[in-house]
């Protein structure tokens, strides 16, 4: 925990793509559905959910990203913190907790897509998958940045690789 | 100093209760100069904002309390008396300490002011008199305990602290043992100490340093709490009545499961009310200030005015706390520059001089309700009546049948005064206005009575806690939200068949008559895209608003049943109403401006809150003037009213206004035949048309571009009746004359003109026989 040159994390699967973010800021993974539906909110924004006497907005970071949309009957959600903020983000589904040397985390080959703006870091190949390590407060903030009603982004060649 | 943060706030905290203790003491000591308990609390206050001051290294403070200390010290031994002179220096003085101590909170430092001229001034008051108070108040010092001993403050360097005086901030230091009480810890601030509300005059000696054994049990059984610790113990107890009704819902025929579960359900209803009341303070808080307040008001309008205080430990939510204290102070500077009489006055129409402000607090129906009454001059109607007619507000006819219940409604339109001239305390006609909004901004109301020459009562009710509110849960496709209680007026059935209310108007203007109040209205599922179309034009419910100046109609399916909303009893109210537990939803939502936040249900159910500020304003709702305008369209009118119309051959026809359900307009080539019947299409369904010259018998004119179509009752989806024009809404000049004409049920003179009134039963028939 305390070793600079490691990145604990926990990787989530989003369509074929591998995540990541970093393990302190997870509270809590949680089953889907039974997400409150928020009429008129912002693109992106999927809904609200309660956990432990809050009530944490949940975003679907596909667009984002740039994968393809999970399916809502098998969505996860995995429940993070940033600073006094929870925010629950759709995933297909949650893979182990790792460690990743920070000196093996190359940058990203390519350019994500523009709404995902500075959230990718770096990616990790693992001995399996290639693993895209996420800042979550970048990511969060770019998310929030998208307007109500905004189009819908897809499509973007990226994420299937 | 940074590592003294923590003792500093701790330090500013007891200090400014203190500063209330000390303006308590010195109103009290206005009564009774010689009271030699106060003399002695004021002096340790002082003295202990001295000591503290010198530890932290607060020079400024110091050397003004030490002044201040000094000229108590004299008044304590007798050897000054308190007069006029003497606790305005002394009330300087504590303005001083507390503009001080509010820039060491805000500012880390004691600002830029300089007090050597008040020190001054406080010295020179304590030396002039000395002379002349000595002859004159010989026979009170003998009274006045010899408390901490006369000598000490002579001890012009703060003494070296102990740490304990940091830590609990007590007058220890350097006071001789055998004189004083124990060492005396100030007044614990969670403890409503229920007689603690000094009123001028009251004997009780409740200052918490005059009684030392009461003091040392007040700190051992308070203790201050962070309140973010006592938010999140709430929060815990929310998921924790969640997680019991789920419990509940679980089927057990093992009798130890049932036994369990009911234990579990009746400590969490116990807990649930207990963190409930952690969030609640006494409204001595804000009433500390106000004797204060009164006396400066009363001093510098010339007026003498006997504040009495009731109810200071009725308990209010912390977060309302504050936002009640502004509204107050403006109708308690009301009630003493406008409405109680100077002392002439007043002795002139056989009143006692001092005029009389009562400030009240109490519970009600699960509300608090405050209440600031005077014995003054009362409201003058009239003028209120005139200044509304010169403002426009109505006209002269309408103002005159005005009750005066409904006058004094005015005083509450923005820049509204009466007051003849602009004082420096209040007349600015800026008053009432905001005391309204900023009351209704918490979900309380505001009313008043007024009975000329007899005095003036405001009351103000407010819930007892935003965190938790009764709220309205109503469904609304396949969603449902809470609408806070507070705002609701009333709930409105909209009904197919033609008892009641309907929604009329054009499309895009929909409106409601409530009591001859033309209410906007807004369709919450096409508003919120849950349906592209709305369901509940005709089946439905329309809860009626208000917000500020505001009212309208939200249309909503229904209420959430209490059946479907809870499977325990004890959380419901009758009527679907429910207590629920706000919570906020963030800024990724909050920026919508349509929700104030989420709550959970008694099924774990996440439901939005409306905003109905919000709506209101995003929607563009039309201002609809509230009581006023009910008054001048009463409701029996309604009845002769009549809408009308030309139709297409250029007759002047009129409609019963009660049966019109609404106006629509269609272009020509909307119109289908469908089974040799003329109907345009509405959302899902089809109302059938009929031309209004064939139902009064005769060839139908030319069909206009535009048709301008009349929706009456009738059958399932009403019946439209195509006119060419909408002319007027009359009321009727004459009783209805009988006629034998075809489709006409009589002919009644409307604007002047003889005008033939529709038979709307022949146009329902008209309609059907054609199917």
């Amino acid at each position: 925990m305390s070793d600079p040159r490691i990145h604990h994390c926990c990787t989530f699967r989003i369509g074929d793509a591998c995540f990541a973010l970093p393990a302190d800021g997870v509270v809590e993974v949680l089953r889907g559905g039974g997400l409150a539906r928020v009429p008129l909110a912002p693109e992106g924004v999927r809904g609200l959910v309660h956990l432990r006497g809050r009530i944490v907005p949940v975003v679907d970071p596909a667009a984002q990203l740039g994968v393809s949309r999970v399916a809502p009957e098998r969505a996860t959600h995995l429940v993070i913190a940033l600073q006094d903020d929870w925010y629950g983000l759709v995933i297909d589904e949650m893979l182990d907790v790792v460690e990743i040397p920070a000196d093996r985390v190359e940058q990203a080959a390519t350019p994500t897509t523009e709404s995902s703006g500075d959230a990718l870091i770096g990616v990790f190949a693992a001995p399996d998958r290639l693993v895209h390590l996420l800042d979550p407060q970048r990511m969060i903030h770019s998310l929030t940045r998208l307007r109500p009603q905004a189009p819908e982004r897809q499509g973007v060649s990226h994420g299937r690789s | 100093m940074s590592d003294n943060r923590e003792f500093i706030e701790e330090f500013l905290v007891e200090s400014s209760e203190n500063l209330d203790q000390l303006d308590k003491d010195l109103l009290a000591l206005e009564a009774d100069p010689a009271d030699p308990q106060r003399l002695a609390s004021v002096f340790r206050t002082v003295h202990t904002i001295k000591g503290n001051s010198g530890f932290f290294g607060f020079s400024k403070l110091g050397a003004l309390a030490h002044s201040g200390e000094h000229l108590l010290g004299k008044l304590r031994d007798g050897k000054l008396r308190l007069d006029d002179r003497v606790a305005g220096t002394l009330y300087s003085m504590v303005d001083a300490v507390r503009t001080i101590l509010q820039s060491i909170e805000t500012a880390g430092n004691e600002g830029d002011h300089d007090y050597r001229e008040l020190s001054r001034t406080l010295a020179a008051v304590a030396e002039q008199s000395q002379a002349a108070v000595e002859v004159a108040t010989a026979p009170s010092t003998p009274a006045v305990p010899p408390e901490p001993s006369s000598s000490e403050p002579a001890a012009v360097e703060p003494p070296a602290p102990e740490p304990l005086t940091v830590a609990h901030a007590e007058p220890v230091e350097s006071s001789p043992p055998q004189v004083t009480p124990p060492p005396v810890a100030p007044p614990a601030p969670i403890q409503p100490a229920a007689a603690a509300v000094a009123v001028p005059g009251s004997a009780a000696p409740n200052s918490p340093a005059a009684s030392p054994p009461a003091t040392v049990s007040a700190t051992e059984t308070t203790v201050r709490v962070d309140v973010e610790l006592l938010a999140s113990i709430l929060d815990l107890v929310g998921e924790l009545v969640l997680a019991r009704n789920q419990l509940r819902s679980v089927d057990s025929d093992d009798p130890a499961v049932q036994a369990c579960s009911q234990r579990i359900n009746a400590v969490t209803n116990a807990l649930q009310e207990t963190a409930v009341k952690t969030r609640l303070q006494p409204v001595e808080h804000v009433f500390n200030r106000f004797p204060r307040t009164v006396r400066d008001l009363a001093v510098s309008c010339g007026k003498e005015v006997q504040l009495v205080i009731d109810g200071a430990d009725t308990e209010l939510d912390r977060s309302l706390i504050e936002s009640i204290r502004d509204p107050l102070t403006h109708l308690i500077r009301n009630a003493v520059d406008h409405g109680i009489e100077p002392p002439d006055v007043r002795a002139a129409t056989g009143k006692p001089r001092a005029g009389r402000l009562s400030l009240r607090a109490f519970n009600e129906s699960g509300r608090v309700t405050i209440e600031v009454s005077d014995d003054g001059g009362g409201i003058a109607f009239e003028k209120v009546r005139e200044k509304a007619i010169a403002r426009g507000l109505v006209s002269a006819a309408e103002a005159a049948a005005l009750s005066p219940e409904r006058v004094l409604q005015f005083i509450f339109e923005p820049g509204f005064s009466t007051a003849a001239q602009v004082t420096s305390v209040s007349g600015r006609g800026v008053g009432m206005d905001v005391v309204r909004t900023n009351i209704e901004a918490i979900g309380g109301t505001i009313d008043i009575q007024s009975v000329p020459g007899m005095g003036t009562t405001v009351r103000v009710h407010v819930p007892l806690t935003l965190a938790i509110m009764p709220a309205l849960v109503v469904r609304c496709g396949s969603e449902r939200f809470a609408i806070p209680q507070s705002a609701v007026g009333e709930l409105v059935p909209v009904s197919r068949d033609r008892s009641g209310p309907r929604i009329e108007g054009l499309a895009d203007a929909p409106v409601m008559r409530v009591r001859g109040r033309l209410v906007p209205i807004l369709f919450l599922d096409q508003f919120l895209g849950i349906r592209e179309t709305t369901a509940c034009r005709e089946e439905g419910t329309v809860v009626l608003v208000r917000v500020d100046d505001h009212e309208f109609g939200l249309v909503v399916d229904g209420m959430q049943s209490a059946a479907d909303q809870f499977r325990c009893r004890d959380l419901l109210d009758a009527a679907s109403l429910s207590t629920i537990v706000v919570k906020p939803i963030g800024g990724l939502l909050a920026g919508l401006g349509l929700y104030s936040g989420a709550t959970v249900l008694g099924d774990g159910g996440v439901v939005l809150i409306l905003d109905l500020r919000g709506l209101q304003r995003i929607a563009r709702l039309p201002p609809v003037a509230r009581e006023p305008e009910a008054a001048l369209v009463p409701s029996a009118e309604i009845a002769d009213r009549y809408l009308v119309c030309g139709t297409p051959a250029g007759r002047r026809v009129a409609v019963p206004l009660a049966d019109v359900v609404r106006l629509e307009q269609y272009q020509h080539d909307k119109v289908q035949v469908v089974a040799d019947r003329a109907v345009v299409r509405r959302g899902e369904g089809f109302t059938p048309l009929a031309d209004i010259d064939e139902v009064l018998g005769r060839p139908p004119g030319a069909t206009p571009q535009t048709l301008n179509v009349v929706v009456i009752d009738g059958g399932d989806v009403g019946v439209g009746l195509a006119v060419a024009t909408i002319l007027d809404v009359l009321a009727a000049e004459s009783p209805m004359q009988p006629t034998a004409a075809t489709g006409v049920s009589g002919i009644l003179s409307l604007g002047g003109i003889a005008t033939e009134v529709v038979d709307l039963r022949a146009a329902r028939r008209h309609v059907a026989i054609e199917a």
